[in-house]
C-alpha cells in the first residue's frame, strides 16, 4: 500500500490503558493511530485530522460514546466508528448501530479480535465505493445496520439472518458457527461466527432476545446460501422472542 | 341461730334422707290436717244428725205424753156427760156417784177421780170416800171446769192434796239421790207429786153447772209413757246390753219416771238434772238439745221445759241417745281414716324410695365416677338407663368424660412432639433466617457486581490485549510462551466470571408456564449423560409418575437441575450413583425433587456457606452455580435444601410449590 494511502485512526478512552494497549493492538505500516482521552479531545482531533475510522468506548465522563457517535455521524455521514462496550451496555451498543456506527466490540478483547473488526470497517468502506449489486432488502424486515436483520414470524418467533453487506465486509467465509438450539441468547449478543479464509472470527450479533428453537443446518453445510439467498433460505436462527415490540425500538425498518 | 343450725343439719344430709324427711314432713303435715278436719267435719256431722233424730224424738215422746193426757182428759169429758151421773148428782145419790167413779177409775187405771159441787167441794172422793167437803175451788184446774171448760194439764198436786187420796202420798214420796253435775239439793226427799190432770163441767139440761168431775194421774213411779216413748221412738233397741234410747219425766229437776238405768240396772229415779240443764230449762224456758252427762253416760239429750195450766215450768220432758254408738261410729271412721292415711303414707314411702333411689343411685354412680376420673381413671362411664334429666346428665357426663380423654391423650401427644416441634420450628426460623441473609447477600451483590463488572473490564481489556501483543512477538519456542498464554487464558476466565456476575446480578424474572417436572429432570439428564464426566456414574431415576403440572419457567429449572447433576458428579471423581427422586410432599403443597449422589460429601462447616457466591470448592470453579441455582428457586417461591456427610454424599432437595 501506498504511504498516503495510510488510515488514519483515532483512539478514544478515558483509561489510557486501554488507549495505548488498543493503539498497539492495530498500529501498523497502514494504520496511523491517534489517541483521544475524552470526547471533547476526540471531536477537536478529529476536526483538524478527519480520521478514516474512531474507535470509541461507551462509558467515559463528559461526552459519552454516543454523544460523540451522534456528533461525528451528524458532521460526517460517511465516517466509520466502531464502539466499544462493556457487558452493562450492550443495548446501547445495539442502539450506536442504529444511529449508525459500524460495530461495536465487548470489553474485554484479542488484538485479534479487534484486528478483524478494523480489517472489516475499512473493507466495508472500498465495497461502498465500489457499489456492487446487492440483493435489495424485502420490506418486511428489521435491521441491526450492515449486521443482522429479523422477520416477525407470527407473534412470539422470529427469523434471523445476515444482511449481504456484512459479509461484504469480510473477504470470504471459510466457516459457520451457529449458537445451539434451546439457548437463550440476549439482543447483541453473540448468535453466530463466522470465520474468514485468513482465519479472523466476525461476531454475528442477533437483533432480537429470546430462545433459539431452530438453527439452520442446512445453512452450515451450504455456506453458498447465505450469499445466493440472504433474506431466504440463508436464514441463521429461529427464535421465540421474549419482547420483539423492544428489540424492534433499537432496529430499523428496511428499505 | 338454732334454725339456721338445724337447717345447716339438715343440708348437709344424704339426699335420700332429705327427700323422705321433707315427703314425709309434707305427708304429716297434710294427714294430720287431713285427719283433724275430717274428723271434726264428719264429727259434727254425727252430731248434728244426731241432734236432728232426738229432736224428732223429743216430738214424738210429746205426742205420746199428750196422748195420755187427751186420754184421761176424755174419760173425765166422757163420764162428766154422763146423763145417769147427773141424775144421781142431782138427786143426790152419793152411794151411786161412789160406785160410778170407782169403777170408772179402776177401769181407766186412774189414780184420782173426784166430784166437786157447783162451788167446788167434794162430794165424792173415790179413793177415799170418808174425805169429803174440802174445797177445791182454788185449784186452777178445777176453778176452770166449774166455769164450764173441759181442760187438761200437767200439775204439782203438794202431799196435803196427796195425803187425802188413798196410798198416793207414799206412791209420790222420793228420796233425793246425789247427783254429779247437778245442783245442790235443800232437801233429802220430794213429797210433792206430779200429775197429768183433765177437769169436766157436769151441765144440767137447762145449762147450769152442777159441779166438776176431775181425774189424772199421779207420774211419779209411774212409767207407762216413758217407756212407751223408748217403745214407740226407740223401738226398745239396745247397745252392748244398754238401752239405746231413753226418756225421762223431771218433776222441776228430779227424776221421777224414766228409764235410764244406774249402773245396778235400777231405774235412777230420785236422781237430777244437771245444773246447766236446770239453768237452760227451768229457769230459761228454752228446749236444750246438746250431748249431756245423764246419770253415768252421755247421752245426746233434748230437754223441753213442762208447763202447769197457768204458763208455770213445773218440770221437764227428755228423751236421749246414748251417745256410745255415734261415738263409735265416728272412731271407726276415724280409725280407717287414720288407716287409710298411714296406708297412703307407708305405700308413699315405698314409690318414694323407689322414686329417690332411681334419682340418688344414677347420681351415685356419677360421685363415684368423678372420683376414679380424678383418681386419672378417663375410661370410666357412668350407665344410662333413662332420659329424663338425671340420664341427660349422664349422658352429658359421659361426653364430657370422653372429651377430657381425648384432651388429655392430646395433651399427652402434644407433650410428646412439643419437643419435635420446637426443634422443627427452631429449624425453619434458622432456614428462614438463613435465606433471608442470603437474599439480601445477593441483592445488594448484584448491585455491586453491576458496578465493578465495568471498572473490572478495563484493566482486564489492557492485560488481555497485551499479552497477546507479547505473544505475537516471542519467538515460538520461547519458554515464556507458556507463562503468557496462561495468562491470557486467565484473563479470558476473569472476563467469564465478571459475565457471570453480571448475569446473576440481572436475573429476568422467570417466565411460568405449566410443565412436567418429570419431563425436566430427563430433559437434564438427557443433556448430560453422554459427557465424560458421567461414564462411571449410574443415574437412577425415581420419578412419581403422577405429579401434577406446576407453573415454572422450564429453561431455569433446567439450568439448576443442571448444574446440581454436574456438582453430583464433580463430587463422585471416582464414580458413584446418582439417584434422581421426584414426589409429592407430605402435605400435597410441594413437589420435591432430590439429588442424592455417594460423592465426597460437604464438611460440616461449608454446608452454610454452600450457596454464597463465589464460594467453591472446586478448582476453577466460579462459585455462582449454587447462588445461581438457589435465587432460581428463590424466584419460584421454593426452597433449596442441602443434606450431606461427609465422605458419605450429599442429597440437595428442591421443594417447588405447586400453586
Amino acid at each position: 500500500m501506498k504511504a498516503n494511502a495510510k488510515k488514519k485512526i483515532l483512539v478514544v478512552d478515558d483509561e489510557i490503558n486501554v488507549c495505548k494497549s488498543i493503539r498497539q493492538a492495530i498500529e501498523s505500516e497502514d494504520h496511523d493511530v491517534d489517541m483521544a482521552l475524552s470526547g471533547e479531545e476526540a471531536l477537536k482531533k478529529d476536526k483538524e485530522k478527519l480520521y478514516d475510522l474512531i474507535i470509541t468506548d461507551l462509558m467515559m465522563p463528559g461526552i459519552s460514546g454516543m454523544d460523540l457517535l451522534t456528533s461525528l455521524k451528524t458532521a460526517r455521514p460517511g465516517v466509520n466508528v466502531i464502539m466499544i462496550t462493556g457487558y452493562p451496555t450492550i443495548k446501547t451498543a445495539v442502539q450506536s448501530i442504529k444511529i449508525g456506527a459500524f460495530d461495536y466490540l465487548p470489553k474485554p478483547f484479542t488484538p485479534k479480535d479487534l484486528r478483524s473488526l478494523v480489517a472489516r470497517a475499512f473493507k466495508s468502506s472500498e465495497s461502498d465505493k465500489e457499489a456492487p449489486l446487492l440483493p435489495v432488502a424485502p420490506e418486511d424486515l428489521y435491521v441491526m445496520k450492515g449486521h443482522t436483520w429479523t422477520r416477525k414470524e407470527g407473534k412470539n418467533l422470529a427469523t434471523v439472518g445476515v444482511l449481504p453487506e456484512f459479509l461484504q465486509s469480510i473477504v470470504s467465509v471459510a466457516h459457520l458457527d451457529l449458537q445451539k438450539k434451546n439457548k437463550n441468547i440476549f439482543q447483541g449478543e453473540v448468535c453466530a461466527r463466522i470465520t474468514d479464509e485468513e482465519g479472523n472470527v466476525h461476531r454475528v450479533w442477533s437483533p432480537v432476545t429470546g430462545k433459539i428453537t431452530q438453527s439452520n443446518t442446512t445453512l452450515t453445510k451450504n455456506l453458498a446460501l447465505l450469499k445466493a439467498d440472504p433474506y431466504g433460505k440463508g436464514w441463521l436462527l429461529r427464535i421465540e422472542t421474549k419482547d420483539i415490540e423492544k428489540d424492534l425500538e433499537r432496529l430499523s425498518p428496511s428499505g | 341461730m338454732n334454725i339456721n343450725k338445724a337447717l345447716t343439719a339438715f343440708l348437709n344430709l344424704p339426699l335420700r334422707i332429705k327427700f323422705i324427711l321433707s315427703f314425709l314432713a309434707v305427708i304429716c303435715f297434710g294427714g294430720v290436717l287431713t285427719l283433724t278436719l275430717g274428723t271434726r267435719l264428719e264429727h259434727q256431722t254425727i252430731i248434728s244428725l244426731a241432734q236432728a233424730k232426738v229432736n224428732h224424738d223429743l216430738a214424738s215422746a210429746w205426742m205420746v205424753y199428750n196422748d195420755k193426757l187427751s186420754h184421761i182428759q176424755d174419760i173425765v169429758r166422757l163420764s162428766a156427760s154422763l146423763e145417769s151421773l147427773k141424775n144421781a148428782l142431782k138427786t143426790d145419790e152419793k152411794e151411786l156417784l161412789l160406785r160410778y167413779l170407782s169403777q170408772t177409775r179402776n177401769d181407766f187405771n186412774l189414780d184420782m177421780l173426784n166430784l166437786t159441787d157447783a162451788r167446788g167441794r167434794i162430794l165424792v172422793r173415790s179413793s177415799r170416800p170418808e174425805i169429803s167437803g174440802d174445797d177445791q175451788s182454788q185449784d186452777p184446774v178445777v176453778r176452770r171446769a166449774l166455769e164450764g171448760d173441759t181442760v187438761k194439764a200437767t200439775q204439782i198436786v203438794t202431799k196435803q192434796e196427796l195425803t187425802k187420796e188413798q196410798g198416793l202420798a207414799e206412791k209420790a214420796y222420793l228420796q233425793i239421790i246425789p247427783t254429779a253435775k247437778a245442783e245442790p239439793a235443800a232437801r233429802d226427799y220430794v213429797e210433792d207429786g206430779m200429775f197429768l190432770v183433765a177437769a169436766s163441767p157436769l151441765v144440767s139440761d137447762d145449762g147450769n153447772i152442777l159441779g166438776a168431775l176431775y181425774g189424772g194421774i199421779l207420774l211419779n213411779h209411774n212409767y207407762e209413757i216413758v217407756d212407751r216413748v223408748k217403745e214407740i221412738v226407740f223401738k226398745g233397741e239396745k247397745y252392748k246390753g244398754r238401752e239405746i234410747g231413753t226418756a225421762t219425766i223431771f218433776q222441776y229437776d228430779l227424776r221421777i219416771s224414766t228409764n235410764v238405768k244406774k249402773e245396778n240396772g235400777d231405774r235412777a229415779i230420785g236422781t237430777r238434772v244437771s245444773t246447766e240443764v236446770n239453768e237452760a230449762v227451768l229457769k230459761q224456758g228454752k228446749s236444750w238439745i246438746h250431748r249431756a252427762f245423764v246419770v253415768n253416760d252421755w247421752y245426746i239429750s233434748a230437754y223441753e221445759p213442762i208447763k202447769n195450766i197457768e204458763g208455770d215450768i213445773i218440770g221437764i220432758l227428755y228423751v236421749g241417745m246414748l251417745e256410745q254408738p255415734y261415738i263409735d261410729l265416728r272412731n271407726k271412721v276415724m280409725a280407717t281414716f287414720a288407716g287409710m292415711a298411714i296406708l297412703s303414707v307407708i305405700l308413699l314411702l315405698v314409690i318414694l324410695f323407689f322414686i329417690t333411689s332411681s334419682i340418688i343411685q344414677p347420681l351415685q354412680q356419677m360421685v363415684n365416677a368423678t372420683k376414679k376420673i380424678a383418681d386419672g381413671e378417663l375410661n370410666h362411664k357412668v350407665d344410662v338407663n333413662f332420659q329424663d334429666e338425671v340420664g341427660q346428665l349422664g349422658h352429658s357426663f359421659n361426653l364430657m368424660t370422653e372429651n377430657l380423654k381425648k384432651a388429655n391423650e392430646k395433651l399427652v401427644q402434644w407433650g410428646k412432639t412439643l419437643e419435635k416441634r420446637v426443634k422443627e420450628r427452631t429449624h425453619e426460623l434458622q432456614e428462614m433466617q438463613d435465606s433471608l441473609v442470603r437474599s439480601e447477600k445477593l441483592a445488594s451483590l448484584g448491585k455491586m457486581a453491576a458496578g465493578v463488572a465495568h471498572e473490572i473490564n478495563n484493566p482486564l481489556t489492557s492485560i488481555l490485549i497485551n499479552t497477546h501483543l507479547v505473544l505475537e512477538k516471542l519467538e515460538k519456542n520461547s519458554a515464556a510462551r507458556e507463562n503468557l498464554s496462561l495468562i491470557a487464558d486467565e484473563t479470558s476466565r476473569c472476563s467469564d466470571i465478571v459475565k457471570g456476575l453480571l448475569e446473576f446480578s440481572h436475573q429476568n424474572p422467570p417466565e411460568k408456564n405449566f410443565a412436567d417436572v418429570n419431563d425436566i429432570i430427563n430433559l437434564s439428564i438427557d443433556v448430560l449423560k453422554n459427557q465424560v464426566t458421567f461414564q462411571n456414574i449410574k443415574i437412577k431415576k425415581k420419578l412419581d409418575e403422577d405429579l401434577p403440572q406446576i407453573q415454572i419457567d422450564p429453561d431455569k429449572i433446567k439450568q439448576v437441575f443442571l448444574n446440581l447433576i454436574l456438582n453430583a458428579a464433580e463430587a463422585m471423581p471416582d464414580g458413584g450413583s446418582l439417584v434422581i427422586l421426584s414426589k409429592l410432599s407430605e402435605n400435597k403443597k410441594n413437589i420435591e425433587i432430590e439429588f442424592t449422589d455417594t460423592g465426597l460429601g460437604i464438611a460440616k462447616e461449608n454446608i452454610n456457606k454452600l450457596f454464597d457466591p463465589f464460594f467453591t470448592t472446586k478448582t476453577g470453579g466460579t462459585g455462582l452455580g449454587l447462588a445461581v441455582s438457589y435465587g432460581i428457586i428463590e424466584q419460584h417461591k421454593g426452597r433449596i435444601e442441602v443434606k450431606s456427610q461427609e465422605g458419605r454424599g450429599s442429597t440437595f432437595i428442591i421443594k417447588l410449590p405447586i400453586s
